[in-house]
């Protein structure tokens, strides 16, 4: 069932045992699965069913720090969220992004890679991914890893109809959850805002909030500092410790042999790097990416290669004779450390329409992250010099230490952490199974909790994450 | 006939390009070690020593 606005829903007299907070890819995840599971459950959507900009700008907030993209810009604020314009790259977090990495504080998750398993067959096909291939070692350093890109499913497209045609789910669009209410140990009510206007406060036995990575921070802020520490009692870390994958071309290659690598339907291919790698370089997890070059893109890197180099250049020159497929730009996405400066505030000066704070996101990149770029090129230049399988050269900005460069794509729109999970209250905001410290009846959906960001997107994770939750819950509610 | 040619020319505009390059001596003075013995930094470059040779 869908209701335009909350008094249209308040008249149909529903009565739901969950309310989910958000209808991107972690809402309508839970939301389907617990209404196949026959537990009657109340979407509110803040946006409608298409993007419009009054909805927009309720997103709209300041970035200090390094730059980043405009906060209304980088997610969509209406049915299936951000999943309307996401790339639909594909890949679940690695074991080893589970475990504590000793050499960088306040890493490893409460869980391990082998908690979200059983869901991913349900995640491949919720993003409609074919079956991931295994890793290939190409060193003892690098190895290959498969990035799938989906078709890009939008969770608007794809679900809408079933969320529609349920009986189980009632699905309130135009309705912007505005704060929780709670007493230090539950939930009890939400205040709705729903076509414009204030519309009361609206009561469930358990809520989730699954409003994207940077929004859930702000919803519970918000909610925490209204109702007196009601909402998230031990709120210490609460919208802190929030992580991107930035992502820079960090240098070239030459490939004489691109047939090497296994790369996918757009010339490109992935790499990562082994544990021991890691470990050895004390540097966070990264994943290169290979961009194949056409011809044109290969002369300037050997006559370059030639001042270093010239017998390895012939050589080069003499493959590339045969070979179209020859050069490669490399790209360079990272974990970002957790720190906990890294954050969400409320600003104390500007409120959307509703009269909620807007986002202060504060974030910086760390001299940690500098070396883990600065390594990964090492370790993949090594890699593929050792193997002939090529020649690497690390973009100046890189090896000159200069800053960043300024027109590149500077992340990935991956908003990760700011209500993390661990078992340390002091140090996390939800435990193993998404649920607020100290709260009975409030879970949290989506990528916000990821104690660490690993390397890979984080739909694929937050998707999994989402079935798994949904189990917690069915137990739970039934 | 065509193939050959084009090798040529194209194999021609790339010793074009390498003729105009500083000379490579100045920079082997700069290689600074890597982690491995095998591989050398130099000028950005990510090499085999035996590259060097
Ligand atoms: C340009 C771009 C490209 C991307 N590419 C990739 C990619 O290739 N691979 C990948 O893994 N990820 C990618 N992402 C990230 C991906 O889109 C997100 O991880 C994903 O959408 C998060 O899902 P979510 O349900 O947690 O949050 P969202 O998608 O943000 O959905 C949250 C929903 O909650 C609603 N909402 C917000 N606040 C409230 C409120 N207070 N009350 C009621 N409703 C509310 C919003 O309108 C929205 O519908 C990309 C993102 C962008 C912007």
């Amino acid at each position: 069932m869908i209701f335009e606005g909350f008094e249209a829903y308040r008249r149909a007299g529903f009565s739901p045992r969950v309310a989910i907070i958000g209808a991107g890819p972690a809402g309508t995840t839970i939301a389907r699965k617990l209404a196949q599971a026959n537990i009657p459950v109340v979407v509110f959507e803040a946006g409608k069913d298409d993007y419009d900009e009054v909805s927009q700008g309720f997103y709209a907030g300041k970035v200090i720090g390094d730059p980043y993209f405009d906060l209304d810009v980088t997610r969509l604020r209406y049915q299936g969220g951000s999943s309307n314009h996401w790339a639909g790259w594909c890949r679940a977090l690695d074991a080893v992004d589970f475990e504590p990495k000793p050499w960088v504080p306040d890493t490893g998750w409460p869980i391990r890679r082998d908690a979200i398993e059983p869901y991913l067959e349900e995640t491949r096909e919720i993003l409609d991914l074919v079956p991931f291939k295994p890793d290939r070692p190409l060193s003892e350093d690098i190895r290959w890893v498969q990035l799938i890109k989906s078709p890009a499913v939008r969770f608007l497209e794809k679900y809408g109809a079933e969320l529609a045609a349920s009986p189980n789910i009632a699905l309130v669009r135009d309705t912007y959850v505005s704060d929780l209410q709670g007493n230090g140990t539950q939930i009890t009510g939400a205040h709705v805002w729903s076509n414009n206007a204030p519309h009361g406060v609206f009561h469930a036995p358990f809520f989730v909030v699954a409003t994207g990575g940077l929004e859930n921070s702000r919803l519970l802020l918000w909610s925490n500092q209204r109702a007196n520490g009601g909402v998230v009692p031990q709120s210490e870390a609460l919208g802190r410790y929030w992580m991107e994958h930035p992502h820079y071309q960090a240098g070239n290659a030459i490939i004489p042999k691109p047939e090497a690598f296994e790369t996918d339907d757009v010339q490109e291919a992935f790499f990562s790097p082994s544990w021991a790698a890691m470990e050895r370089a004390k540097i966070l997890n990264f994943g290169i990416r290979l961009i194949e070059q056409p011809y044109h893109g290969v002369k300037g890197l050997i006559s370059s290669l030639a001042c270093s180099a010239p017998g390895t250049a012939e050589w080069a020159a003499n493959e590339i004779d045969n070979n179209l497929r020859c050069a490669a730009q490399l790209h360079v996405a990272w974990e970002m450390a957790p720190v906990a400066t890294n954050r969400i505030e409320l600003s104390r000066t500007e409120r959307d329409r509703a009269g909620v704070p807007r986002i202060e996101l504060h974030w910086q990149k760390s001299e940690q992250e500098r070396r883990t770029v600065l390594e990964s090129m090492r370790l993949f230049g090594n890699t593929l010099a050792r193997t002939d399988l090529g020649r690497v050269r690390l973009a100046d900005w890189l090896r000159n230490n200069e800053a960043y460069p300024e027109d590149a794509e500077l992340g990935g729109n991956h908003h990760m952490g700011g209500t993390r999970m661990g078992t340390d209250p002091a140090k996390s905001v939800v435990d193993a199974d998404c649920k607020v410290h100290g709260m009975a009846n409030l879970f949290v959906g989506g990528s916000s909790v990821f104690p660490t960001s690993g390397q890979a997107n984080p739909t694929t994770t937050l998707v999994a994450l989402a079935c798994r939750l949904s189990e917690h819950l069915k137990a739970l509610v039934a | 006939m065509t193939a050959l040619l084009t090798r040529v020319l194209r194999r021609r505009t790339l010793m074009k390009a390498l003729l105009v390059l500083p000379a490579f001596s100045i920079l082997r003075n700069l290689v600074p070690p890597t982690q491995t013995d095998e591989t050398v930094e130099i000028d950005g470059w990510i090499l085999k020593r035996s590259d060097l040779a």
